[in-house]
Formats: C-alpha cells, structure tokens, sequence
C-alpha cells in the first residue's frame, strides 16, 4: 500500500511493537489488521469529536464576533465570556420537539440533513492536520475531497424538496444550483495546484511546499496567487456563506432550505455548515498557505534530536505538534475572515451570483489553470522567489 | 479480511440500491437509491484497486449526475393529466405480462451471452489475482494523454459541442420584427 495513513505513523512507536507482539501471541493470529481497525476507529472518533467542538465553537465565534462588528456584547452568560453557549444551544436543540410538517416526504425529510453531515464528516478523512496526523493519505485525496463534499448539495437540495414549502423549495433549488456552479472554478484552481505540485495526495501537496511564505504556493507564481482567491470565493459560495448566503436569504426566504426543520436536524445542517467551512479552510491552508510545515524543518523532529539529544520518537511527537499547531492556526485565521465577511458584506442577487461565477470566476479559474501550466514550462518548475534569488546570486557573482 | 468485508458491503450497497431504485415508486426515492448504488459501484472500484476511477466516481455520479437529475425530475412537472387529447395514455404501462416476459427473456440471454464471453478471463486470470494497491493516477494521465490521445481529444470535442449547444439553447430568443 503506498497509501500512507495515520496508522503507519503509529507504528513506528515502541509501545505498537510490544502491543502487537503481546496481542498475536494473546489471540493466536497476527494482530496487525485489528490494530490498525482499533486505531483507526479511535483516532476518527477524536477527529469527529474535535471537528463537532470546533463546528460548535464557530457558531460562538460567529456571534461573538458579528457582536464585536456591530459593537454588541455577544453571548455571556454561559460559562467564561459565554464560551459554554454552544453546549447550552445544543442541549435545547436536543430537548426541542421534533417536527415533521404533515405534507412532508418523510424519507428525505429525515435523510437529506444526514447527507449533509455524512458529506462534510467524510472529507475530514483526507485533511492534513500534520504529516503524521491525516487518517487516510490517499493517492487521490483532493479529488476524493471534491467527490465527497459534493454530497453536501444533495443534502441541500432534498432538504428543501422534502419540507413541501415554497421556502425551502425556493431555497433548495438555489443552493444546489449555487454549489454545483461554484463547484467549478474550485477545482479548477485546485487543479492548477495540483499541476504545481505534481500529485493528487495531501501530502504531495503540502510537501512540495516549504514551512516560510515564500515557499508557499500562494507566493509560487502570480497565477497561483490569484487561484488562492479564486478558490476562496468560491470556498464561500460553496458553503452557502454570505455574500453568497441566498440558500438561506433571512430577508426573504425565512430560512431557507431548512425553515421547516427543528430540533437537532436543524442543528445537523448548522454543524455541517460550519464544519465545512473549517473544511473548505483546511484545504485552501493546506493547498495554498503551505499547510502543515513548519520553518526549518522541525516538524521531523530531525533538529531536535541533534541538538537537544531527545529521544527520536519524543522529538518526531513534539515536531507533530508543531505541525498539527501550524495547520490549525493559519485554518483558523482563515476561519475569522470567512466570518468577518460574512458580517461585512451585503448578499448578491440571484443574477449576479450566477454571473461572477461562470462570466468572472471560471474564466479566470481556466486562465490561472493554463498560466500555471506555461509557468512550469518556461521556468522549469521554479517559483518567482527562487527566481529572484538565483538571478541577485548571479548578478553578484558576475562582478 | 478488510477488502473482503469492503466488498460485501460495497456489493450489498450497489445491488440493494439499484433494486431499490426499481421497486419505489416515488421517483425523487429512486434518485437518492441510485446516489446509494453509485456509491457502492465507487467501493467496488476501490475494491479493485481502482483509486482514480472510485474518485471520479463519486465526483461525476454523485456529484454532478444525481443532482441533474434532481434537477431534470423538477423541471418536468406533475402528472395531472395522463391521458392525452386522444384518449390515449401518456404514461405507457410498466407491468404488463408482454413486458415483464420481454424483460425476463432479455435478461437471460443477454446474462448468458455475458457469461458465455467472459467466462474465460474469469477463471484464474493473472490480473484479477495479483492485485495491487499501486497508484492508478499517474499511469492514467499518461497513458490518456500518449496512447489514446485520440479518444481524449474527440471526447474533449463532444463535450465542447455540448457546451456551446446548451449556451445556445438557454440564450435568450430575439424578437423578430417584420
């Protein structure tokens, strides 16, 4: 298997050598295969855990800070500057009644918000928290991340089919149109990336990155730096965020695609929603804003055992927490400004949407895709820094 | 022992599905039961080792075919009428005996000549027997764009038809004066 997963990198450890040894002698066959389930099932229910936490910390955080934009208080009642609301928000979401209005296409009603969490939970596979830490590297990781998060618009979609209200219907319909249009200057700016770094896995891609700015790949190429954008925004429309919010357009839909539901499905879509925007941010980190390195090669821990003389398992876990540091932080940075523009900005119409992004954005997408591709033919791969770099050296030299 | 179990499931998801999508008959249903047959035809790719193919799968199926044909199913409206001003019925009958026989003889046959053609690379065929996880992609892209550069370039036409047939069609009509 070259797929490498986050149960290889446990295996190197000392304490999985003596496990699987005390395991197959114990159960009398090889124990590999149900260690490798054992840890698999542990390590996805942490990142499921600790994905809901930061899906719930971000409805906080979006109310804290609209709060701040519009010189409120914000919640802060519940516990340290209100930090508990979102456990109070879903300890009412769970005691709410459970409503299914009569005329409603029962099947879909209860599956199409399960499709949303499914779709979002499994593109949590892929993301690279760090080079240890990634449950599944697979040979096809970004692509299956698109693949996967598509199912999100079916969700969409069926949620506002099956309420049976001209709301949700209306909103639905938009959504699902908004997230498979914007779906396309997306990948065509991931395809650009892919292009520069010449794989399709996460870590592919995050390798041929280095840990400082300017071996990131925003700062590759002027193509690159403008299919950051590119990508970006249609990152926003995609998870149906303002300015891009008419799935769910309060002024005149209600609510949207889920104005009929209430309780914990409704908190089904709010979680997948911000999840997913944690998602769309870890992609555009781990793509663009050179994901989980670190600066100087620290995340092998290599330097670490050289000059402190620390244990090579010790010093490899500290360069994992590092990494792990580095790829949440500059997600989360991304996250305050996907939420600073939501309160910002003021909601397209339905025509324009539709025209930034097949007249502006895929244009741009396909320009930035076929710009890239020149770049690495005439330079050979180089990135504009190198670039400079090499001809100052040279420069100097010739005197 | 995982591609096994990956397999049951994956071929339980796909058959369930597509029988499913049959015997509903709620259309919108048989969307969502196909979207569940696609992704256990994606599994069976896995399966095989076929890592590119699943993930394209799931992206043009999943993604793109089932929310078309969402779509498609909205757009065409309701039955309210289902005779037309003939007398005659719009929505042809699905189970009549003719056609239930002609669906049952088909299948046999076509099920035998299948058999009849591929029984030979079944049976103890060196691909199928060492399979292994080696990554599909690179090989693909290359293969795509040396060997069968042809076939690339005339589906790359087709789709670009396609596309400028739907531009055409959605553009708004001009008034005609005269």
């Amino acid at each position: 298997m070259n797929n490498s997963t986050v149960v290889s990198y446990f295996s190197q450890s000392n304490e999985f050598i003596h496990v699987h040894a005390w395991l197959s002698k114990a159960l009398g066959f090889d124990a590999t295969s149900l260690m490798a389930f054992v840890i698999f099932a542990v390590i996805a229910l942490i990142i499921v855990g600790a994905m809901a936490t930061i899906g719930g910390l971000g409805t906080y955080a979006e109310r804290k800070i609209s709060a701040d934009l519009q010189a409120r208080m914000g919640p802060n009642r519940v516990g340290p500057f209100g930090l508990l609301q979102f456990l109070a928000d879903g300890v009412k979401m769970i005691m709410k009644e459970d409503i299914i209005t009569t005329n409603a296409d029962k099947f879909t009603f209860n599956l199409a918000p399960v499709l949303c969490m499914v779709g979002v939970f499994a593109t949590l596979a892929v993301v690279p928290y760090s080079s240890g830490f990634i449950l599944a590297d697979l040979n096809v990781g970004i692509f299956y991340l698109v693949g996967m998060a598509s199912l999100v618009g079916v969700g969409v979609f069926l949620g506002g089919y099956a309420s049976n209200s001209k709301w949700s219907m209306l909103g639905g319909m938009r959504g699902a149109s908004q997230i498979i249009s914007y779906e396309i200057p997306a990948t065509i700016s991931i395809i650009a990336i892919v292009l520069l770094a010449g794989g399709l896995s996460m870590k592919t891609l995050v390798g041929a990155q280095g840990g400082l700015p300017h071996e990131w790949f925003l700062f590759h190429n002027p193509f690159a730096f403008m299919a950051f954008f590119v990508y970006f925004i249609a990152g926003l429309a995609e998870t149906n965020r303002a300015p891009f919010d008419l799935p769910e357009a309060e002024s005149e839909l209600v609510s949207g695609y889920h104005t009929e539901y209430s309780g914990m499905k409704f908190g089904l879509f709010a979680l997948a929603e911000y999840i997913e925007i944690f998602v769309v941010c870890g992609v555009a980190v781990a793509l663009f804003l050179g994901g989980y390195k670190v600066p100087f090669d620290l995340g092998s821990g290599a330097m670490l055992v050289e000059k402190l003389g620390l244990d090579s398992m010790l010093s490899q876990n500290i360069g994992q927490l590092l990494e792990l540091g580095a790829f949440v932080s500059k997600t989360l940075v991304l996250y305050y400004v996907v939420i600073w523009v939501r309160w910002t900005l003021p909601r397209l119409r339905v025509d324009q949407l539709m025209t930034l992004c097949w007249k502006y954005l895929t244009p741009i997408a396909l320009f930035n895709l076929i710009g890239c591709a020149v770049w690495m033919y005439a330079f050979n791969g180089k990135s504009i820094f190198t670039l400079i770099f090499s001809a100052a050296a040279s420069g100097h030299g010739g005197h | 022992m995982f591609s096994n179990t990956l397999f049951l499931l994956s071929a339980v998801l796909t058959v369930a599905g597509a029988l499913m999508v049959v015997y509903t008959k709620n259309l919108m249903h048989a969307c969502i039961y196909l979207l569940a047959s696609f992704f256990g035809i994606a599994g069976l790719y896995a399966c095989l080792g076929a890592d590119f193919l699943a993930a394209t799968q799931l992206v043009v199926y999943a993604g793109g075919v089932i929310i078309l044909m969402l779509f498609a199913i909205m757009l065409t409206g309701g039955t309210g009428n289902k005779v037309n001003r003939y007398g005659l019925e719009k929505i042809p009958a699905m189970g009549n005996k003719k056609t239930y026989f002609t669906a049952g003889f088909t299948a046999i046959v076509s099920a035998l000549i299948l058999v009849k053609i591929t029984m030979s690379a079944m049976s103890g065929n060196p691909a199928v027997a060492n399979l292994t996880n080696e990554p599909t992609v690179e090989r693909l892209g290359t293969i795509l764009a040396t060997d069968h550069i042809l076939a690339f370039e005339i589906s790359s036409v087709l789709l670009l038809g396609a596309l400028v047939g739907a531009a055409v069609i959605s553009r708004p009509r001009k008034e005609i004066h005269d």
